[in-house]
């Protein structure tokens, strides 16, 4: 018995849980759930706060990771078999239809998930100093999941697939001067065909979820770094100044101010470190606001994760994942459509290629970046970001209003045709 | 600090060039589509897999004109009723002669060489661009 006990001793190394030196070792002694300190503020943990976007976000892209592996196991990158592979899967493979839906479903969540947690960071001023270059690295991680979903597109070579990825280059292909150059080094020749399937399928598999996970290794870690999760405005409302959170280190508020500190609690000099730290917050009266992050946040995210995967897997059971007839390059499909998330784009694209595919998207993406150091105003508080939080919302509101003229309003030949009008395409 | 960005300058550089292939294997951009009296008058003939339009007419002879539309690579389909080529994706409209005439297409559509092989077949050159006045006489 002894020997058994040893070996779990050598994995678990921490005391009881019901101590709370165990529930602090249980923290700060694991490489997963240090992502939290051993002790979390109780705002922190709000729903209304920050919907757990970030933490579904992540358990959507674990999803993804799994049933992709899971479909890697059938799936051969080749114009040849890859369409007879998606066929297998879909009618042949031991719930093959099932983990595919479960991919797609997963992919589409990810997409609106990452987009709503941009808004929600945005709309909470959760991007201002110091964690402006968290917002940079969220915004890459936004366009890295756009670019799993393209990439993810082509790979059952079907219509879809196949017309998507044609438009799709070839919008890159106005880029000036190395659009057409960058064309071709991406599809591996100069038409979609074999080549441009094997390396969408590396990128897809290999080569964009390695800098995803990267990507959000930095990001979780600069939210721990750079004062923890996101903290509601309310909380900040009615203190004195000098009772607000103290920024150390910060140019504006460059000194350390001596505080109160709980007289019931035993404290120790873990550490001295010289020189000014980047960024700390203090304030006095929220010693007894922590909780420990074992069982209160861990329990929460847990049931953030479970939702996540049972919505999926009963989304699964009742919506297929579609498959379109085996690509055809001789026959565009009318009306074309790209995935929905990128109609905003094709709508633009279809008034003029340069300034809807390249000018206006590089545009958007150089003015996401941007934000943060444009947005020089510190406070996060909406009444004081009125103009921010109003543009902001013009540029959603756009976004999203693109998006569905161009799903629901497009018919043949891009007409403009409303979802109500019946639309009979001719056979010429 | 100058060996250090010179060394990734050439790193990435070599990168670039790997990823570029040597050989392409696709189909030659010159090829043979058949003998004359393969083709009809009246309505162009349309080859799938080249992507192409074959115009016979009595008086004028032989053209070919690129189905791949110029906005953004969809195929166009022409339309018998009015004479004119439509583009499914983005509604471009091109005249009889490949010229835009409505949509957001950039540029007409391409008209290719047509030459007669040896062989008596036709040979079509998609890297050799022609005005849209081009025939071939047979």
């Amino acid at each position: 018995m002894k020997f058994f006990t040893d070996i779990w001793r050598s994995i678990f190394r921490g005391e009881s849980l019901s101590t709370d030196k165990g529930k602090s070792e249980l923290v700060f002694l694991n490489v997963w759930l240090h992502i939290h300190p051993a002790k979390v503020k109780k705002e922190h943990m709000r729903f209304k706060h920050t919907f757990y976007l970030g933490f579904i976000t992540f358990f959507l892209f674990v999803i993804l990771v799994t049933t992709g592996i899971a479909l890697m196991c059938y799936y051969r990158p080749s114009t040849s078999q890859a369409y007879q592979d998606m066929k297998d899967l879909q009618f042949v493979v031991f719930l093959g239809p099932y983990l595919r839906a479960m991919h797609r479903w997963a992919a589409h969540g990810m997409v609106v998930c990452v987009f709503l947690h941009m808004c929600r960071v945005f709309y909470t001023g959760s991007y201002k100093r110091p964690r402006q270059f968290n917002w940079v690295v969220g915004v890459l991680l936004l366009l890295l999941t756009l670019g799993l979903s393209f990439t993810g597109y082509l790979l059952p070579w079907d219509q879809l697939a196949f017309w998507a990825i044609t438009v799709g280059t070839n919008i890159g292909s106005y880029a000036p001067l190395v659009g057409g150059q960058l064309r071709e080094l991406l599809l591996g020749g100069h038409s979609v065909g074999e080549g441009a399937l094997l390396r969408f399928y590396v990128l897809h598999v290999a080569v964009l979820p390695s800098i995803v996970i990267l990507l959000t290794i930095v990001h979780f870690w600069r939210v721990r770094k750079d004062g923890g999760l996101s903290r509601p405005i309310w909380k900040l409302k009615g203190r004195q100044p000098e009772q607000e959170l103290v920024t150390i280190g910060a140019p504006a508020q460059p000194a350390l101010r001596a505080t109160a500190v709980s007289t019931s609690k035993t404290y120790g000099l873990m550490e001295v470190v010289t020189g000014k730290p980047i960024f700390e917050t203090i304030a006095p009266d929220e010693e007894d606001d922590a909780v420990f992050a074992h069982p209160y946040a861990f329990f929460r995210e847990a049931i953030a994760l479970m939702a996540t995967v049972t919505t999926i897997m009963a989304t699964s059971l009742f919506f297929r994942a579609p498959l379109e007839e085996l690509a055809n390059p001789a026959k565009t499909p009318n009306p074309a459509k790209a995935p929905w998330y990128f109609l905003g784009l094709q709508e633009l694209v279809s008034h003029s290629a340069f300034i809807g595919g390249v000018v206006a998207p590089a545009l958007m993406v150089v003015a996401l970046l941007a934000i943060p150091y444009f947005d020089r105003n510190p406070s996060r508080r909406p009444s004081d970001r009125k103009w921010a939080i109003g543009l902001f919302t013009v540029f959603v509101a756009a976004n999203i209003a693109l998006i569905i003229v161009g799903t629901f309003f497009r018919g043949p030949g891009w007409a403009f045709v409303p979802p109500w009008v019946h639309v009979v395409t001719g056979a010429e | 600090m100058a060996t250090l960005f010179s060394g990734v300058s050439v790193s990435l550089g070599a990168v670039v060039r790997y990823l570029v292939p040597s050989v392409y294997y696709e189909p030659p951009q010159s090829f043979k589509i058949g003998n004359p009296a393969d083709f009809a008058y009246g309505a162009p003939s349309f080859l799938a897999e080249e992507k192409i339009f074959v115009f016979r007419d009595r008086e004028k002879g032989f053209a070919v004109a690129s189905a791949v539309c110029t906005h953004l690579g969809c195929t166009v389909a022409h339309f018998q009723s009015d004479q004119k080529f439509h583009c499914p994706c983005h509604g471009s409209v091109f005249a009889a002669d490949g010229s835009v005439q409505h949509g957001p297409a950039p540029k007409p559509l391409q008209w290719f060489e047509v030459t007669m092989a040896r062989d008596g077949q036709l040979r079509v050159d998609k890297e050799k661009a022609v005005p849209s006045s081009y025939r071939l006489m047979v």
